[in-house]
């Protein structure tokens, strides 16, 4: 200790050791702040179980997926190169099976010389693979894709295509014949000179027809880039990267009317939407006051992120720094990609769940049943695993079907460059997988979880979806410029399940908005009916519940965004019900004897009761 | 070495050479013996001088730089021109901080022996202390451009580079000074640091594991080590690493702010408010505890205590928007609803008069 006392000595004399030898780092950012009595009193909680080996294989190539996401040159020397990668999980031909939509980028050559990387539409085979049916779709915009929402606009009974570019977007109205047909500008959802990245489906004013948000990120003017590691928000670490979004322009989101004539209003105005051209990546509508009205969360890069409170008669009020989304906990501005929603700790209220950029936590915004939210990514051990991660999708899904909601998180960065240092952030990234403990906190259990989730992506885009009808909820996950990953759920043993598919006739004929309660073996769990949330993507619309060890679901209830309540009887476990607005159960899938679902469309309604 | 230059001499290079081999004070005094006998300085005209330089050269082995400094003021009135006692009066009025002395002692010898690295090492060292940090650095390179073999150059030239958050030089330096003396724990400890503050994680904590091996009480090797795998989400076991530098460091407030941040980070936040309020009592102007105990009790739901430490944080740090939007946050929870949006407002015009940092561009060096 001799050479320590000497540097004492020396550093005392000289007067420096509270500067030198003392620490003066940033400190970490706090994320973490709750009140007590989130988890402590709930009368629900169980012994977390550990008994189910949650697995996913790597299914991709087998399943007959092709397909390489281009977007832009392998340095990401410009922005737009690194944030590629919508996935749609949709039955686009009513089959009852989950089919997917690919979007494709591109690179600035090939776009300013007209070369197109087209996305591919897959129709799911029922047997485990999937074909190419793109070059039949008429899906052919060429174009740098970047996002996609699924909704059927126009309630004729089938889903119905929107994609965002770097130049404007695309709505496909699905013809039922397996073909789709371009009618953005009769419909007015061009979002013209805007980047879009995510959009999503919902219906605000409960009219009974879908209305749309498109979130815009950057203007930029493609023959004015800003050059790479030239200006002071082009440094990651002190190292050139590419510019961006601060410093640059932001796109201002768009908030589109459904006027159910097959045509939209844009009412961003109107209605205060974005008025600061944040930079918009995620998008999220839910009904996170139980008003039985939707409302809107936008994850915002490197600026606040907005949650807009629907006051049930069309506007909103933006409350997001009241509520406490706004920004981490410690009032700091998060670079938020990837959005989504669940009631993990079946409290009966929705959650939130946000990825950020690394050198930050993703957040978990519990809901605190008085319009505000606590971000417990702390408490929860779900926010410090994830500081060297930068996710973008995120996902919400009961990987063992215990009736508790798992996490999923699509991690990859945006610099390559971060590669050449020793920064303990990596380029590609493998996923983060957190199993719910029930008791409020979650275990990150990726390395565990097959190789499949052990290895490193750049990842992107993510959905779920039960793309087997076997009651397990799988991932699709797009990986920037690589193949996506299609990973089959092969958790065993796993609970009993069921699924519910939601035909609206007063409210959207998807059904979204609603919120279905379940009670099973003693546990209520709820969720609303959605498709659009994580990262430029589209899941599963279906809503699959765990029921552990329960053989049935001891009753339903359905609330209608229109007001209308469905209460269901006991209905057995493992199968899929099709629950129509009004009247029940009207079909029902046997998971042991897969078969398209026999689901007879009703009409096109052109004429709704509005609410 | 330069022929022509006498030996290494004097006590500091004695405890050089003890710090870089955590030898015994035994030792030392062997080879400063032996020094006595060979050096020329055995050789003088003046004997009493020679007398008077031992007995300062002794004096500042024993740490004594007052009796020190009083043999060679006496020395330099019988041998002005020796070198020794040039440096001996130098170095003893360096280490009792009679700063101006030592500058006018320091720049007159660096005249008269302009190819001595130790002269200009430590008159660096006076300019250090004055905390004219541009001039140090000027003789500190000298000195190294003199003799580059010497680790503890490169070591205060790193010192002055942390200080001056030149982080990529000092880690330069402090490599340099690796490279001689290997098992000099302390270097490896700032040099992780740096590579910390350069954000090269991974280095850094190759770096405080490295250190902690030579020297596993080295001061503050886990207090860093800890806090690089914080930085990297690795919350467990920063904590243990906070907890083994509290066993060192009983009553740093440093350290237990940072335990309880960690903990409080890892929803810990019983052991979190135990830590901070300790950190809180030792350091009462750091602003930090306050805010992060203020949170702490919010999870644990004593929120009239939280309230009061969160408006402690405010008062601290008024400029600053994190402890208003807490705070804010706390208010609305306690029903207090008017008194959170006034706070409320405050955190958004403080947002608005600062640039924002989070997000994307997070990533920015500290």
């Amino acid at each position: 200790m001799r050479k320590l006392s000497w540097l004492k000595l020396a550093s005392a004399a000289l007067g420096m050791a509270a500067t030198v030898l003392l620490p003066s780092f940033v400190l970490p950012q706090s994320t973490v702040s709750k009140v007590a009595s989130a988890f402590g009193s709930s009368s629900r909680a169980q012994e977390p179980s550990s008994t189910s080996r949650i697995f996913f294989a790597d299914i991709t190539r087998a399943a007959g997926i092709e397909f390489h996401l281009t977007c832009g040159g392998p340095e990401k020397l410009y922005i737009l190169e690194s944030i590629c990668g919508g996935v749609a999980v949709f039955d686009y031909d009513a089959d009852g099976w989950m089919d997917i939509f690919l979007v494709n980028g591109s690179t600035l050559e090939d776009l300013k010389a007209g070369k197109c990387h087209p996305g591919k539409l897959y129709h799911n085979n029922h047997d485990g693979t999937f074909t190419d049916v793109t070059a039949k779709s008429g899906i052919n915009h060429c174009g740098w894709g970047f996002g996609v929402a699924v909704g059927d606009y126009d309630n004729d009974g089938k889903e119905d295509l929107y994609i965002t570019y770097l130049d404007g977007a695309v709505l496909y109205h699905n013809n039922g014949d397996g073909t789709f047909i371009d009618v953005t500008a009769k419909a007015g959802v061009g979002n013209a000179g805007h980047w879009g990245t995510s959009a999503a489906f919902g219906d605000y004013d409960n009219d009974g027809y879908l209305d749309l948000y498109v979130a815009n990120y950057v203007d930029l003017d493609l023959n004015h880039l800003p050059e790479f590691g030239q200006g002071p928000f082009c440094q990651y670490r002190g190292i050139p990267v590419s510019c961006g979004p601060r410093g640059l322009k932001g796109g201002r989101d768009r908030l589109y009317h459904n006027n159910g004539d097959g045509t939209f209003t844009d009412v961003t105005e109107k209605l205060k939407i974005d008025p600061n051209s944040y930079y918009g990546l995620g998008v999220l509508w839910l009904d996170y006051d139980l008003d039985g009205c939707l409302d809107l969360y936008v994850a915002n890069d490197s600026t606040p992120s907005m949650l807009y409170h629907g006051d049930c008669k069309g506007g909103f009020t933006e409350v997001g720094i009241e509520a406490g989304v706004a920004y981490s906990a410690d009032g700091r501005e998060q670079a938020g990609m990837g959005i989504d929603s669940a009631d993990y700790d079946n409290d009966g209220w929705p959650d939130i769940a946000k990825a950020n950029f690394s050198d930050d936590t993703n957040n978990l915004f519990h809901n605190d049943h008085s319009g505000e939210f606590t971000d417990l990514a702390g408490p929860a051990n779900f926010g410090p695993v994830s500081i060297p991660f930068l996710g973008f999708g995120v996902k919400f899904l009961d990987l063992d079907n215990d009736g508790w909601k798992d996490v999923f998180v699509a991690n990859g960065h945006v610099n390559p460059q971060v590669d050449q240092h020793s920064f303990g952030v990596t380029y590609a990234e493998r996923p983060l997988l957190f199993r719910n403990l029930k008791n409020g906190k979650f275990e990150e259990i990726g390395r565990q979880a097959g190789a499949s989730m052990a290895r490193h992506y750049v990842a992107r885009g993510a959905a779920s979806a039960d793309f087997f009808n076997d009651g397990s909820e799988d991932l699709l996950v797009s990986v920037l410029d690589d193949s996506p990953l299609l990973l089959r759920n092969k958790t065993a043993p796993t609970g009993h399940w069921l699924r519910i598919k939601t035909i609206g006739v007063h409210s959207n004929r998807d059904g979204f908005g609603s919120r279905v309660e379940l009670k099973a073996g003693g546990l209520t769990q709820t969720t609303e009916v959605r498709a659009n949330s994580s990262f430029e993507s589209a899941s599963d619309p279906r809503v699959h519940f765990g029921l552990g060890q329960a053989t049935q679901a001891d009753s339903i209830v359905i609330r209608w965004p229109s007001g209308t309540v469905d209460r269901l009887g006991p209905q057995a476990a493992d199968q899929e019900i099709v629950v129509e607005e009004g009247k029940g159960v009207v079909a029902k899938l046997d998971a042991t004897t897969p078969k398209p679902i026999p689901i007879k469309l009703g009409p096109p309604r052109s004429k709704r009761l509005p609410r | 070495m330069h022929s022509d230059r006498l030996p290494r001499s004097g006590v500091y290079d004695n405890l050089r050479s003890f710090a870089s081999t955590y030898e015994t004070f035994q030792a030392a005094a062997t080879v400063l013996a032996l020094w006595l006998i060979l050096c020329p300085v055995a050789l003088p005209q003046d004997q009493s001088s020679l007398a008077l330089i031992r007995e300062g050269q002794q004096a500042l082995q024993a740490d004594d730089f007052a009796r020190a400094a009083s043999y060679f003021e006496r020395a330099r009135q019988l041998a002005s021109e020796n070198l020794e006692v040039n440096r001996g009066l130098l170095l003893s009025y360096l280490q009792l901080g009679r700063l101006d002395e030592a500058q006018s002692i320091g720049q007159a010898a660096v005249v008269r022996w302009p190819k001595d690295a130790q002269l200009q090492h430590w008159l660096g060292l006076v300019y250090f202390k004055k905390a004219q940090n541009p001039t140090a650095l000027t003789w500190l390179q000298r000195s190294e451009n003199l003799d580059s073999t010497q680790y503890d150059v490169h070591f205060d030239l790193a010192l002055v580079l942390l200080s001056d958050a030149t982080y990529s030089q000092a880690a330069s330096e402090l490599e340099k000074a690796i490279k001689l003396d290997p098992k000099a724990a302390l270097a490896h400890v700032l040099l992780g640091r740096t590579y910390q503050n350069t954000n090269r994680t991974v280095q850094a904590i190759e770096q405080f594991q490295l250190a902690l091996r030579l020297d596993p009480r080295i001061s503050l090797g886990h207090y860093h080590l800890g806090f690089a795998y914080a930085s990297l989400g690795r919350n467990q076991e920063a904590i243990g690493e906070y907890e083994k530098e509290l066993q060192h460091s009983v009553n740093s407030p440093a350290v237990l702010y940072q335990l309880g941040h960690c903990q409080l980070e890892a929803g810990d936040g019983r052991s979190a408010i135990e830590h901070l309020q300790r950190a809180a009592e030792l350091d009462p102007k750091n602003p930090d505890a306050p805010y992060d105990l203020g949170k702490a009790l919010l999870l644990q739901g004593e929120t009239q205590d939280a309230l009061l430490w969160l408006r402690r944080a405010v008062e601290l740090r008024p400029a600053n928007p994190s402890p208003h939007y807490q705070l804010a946050r706390a208010l609305q929870k306690t029903g207090k609803k008017e008194e959170g949006e006034q706070e409320l407002a405050t955190f958004v015009a403080l947002k608005k008069a600062q640039p924002a940092t989070g997000g994307m561009a997070a990533g920015a060096v500290p």
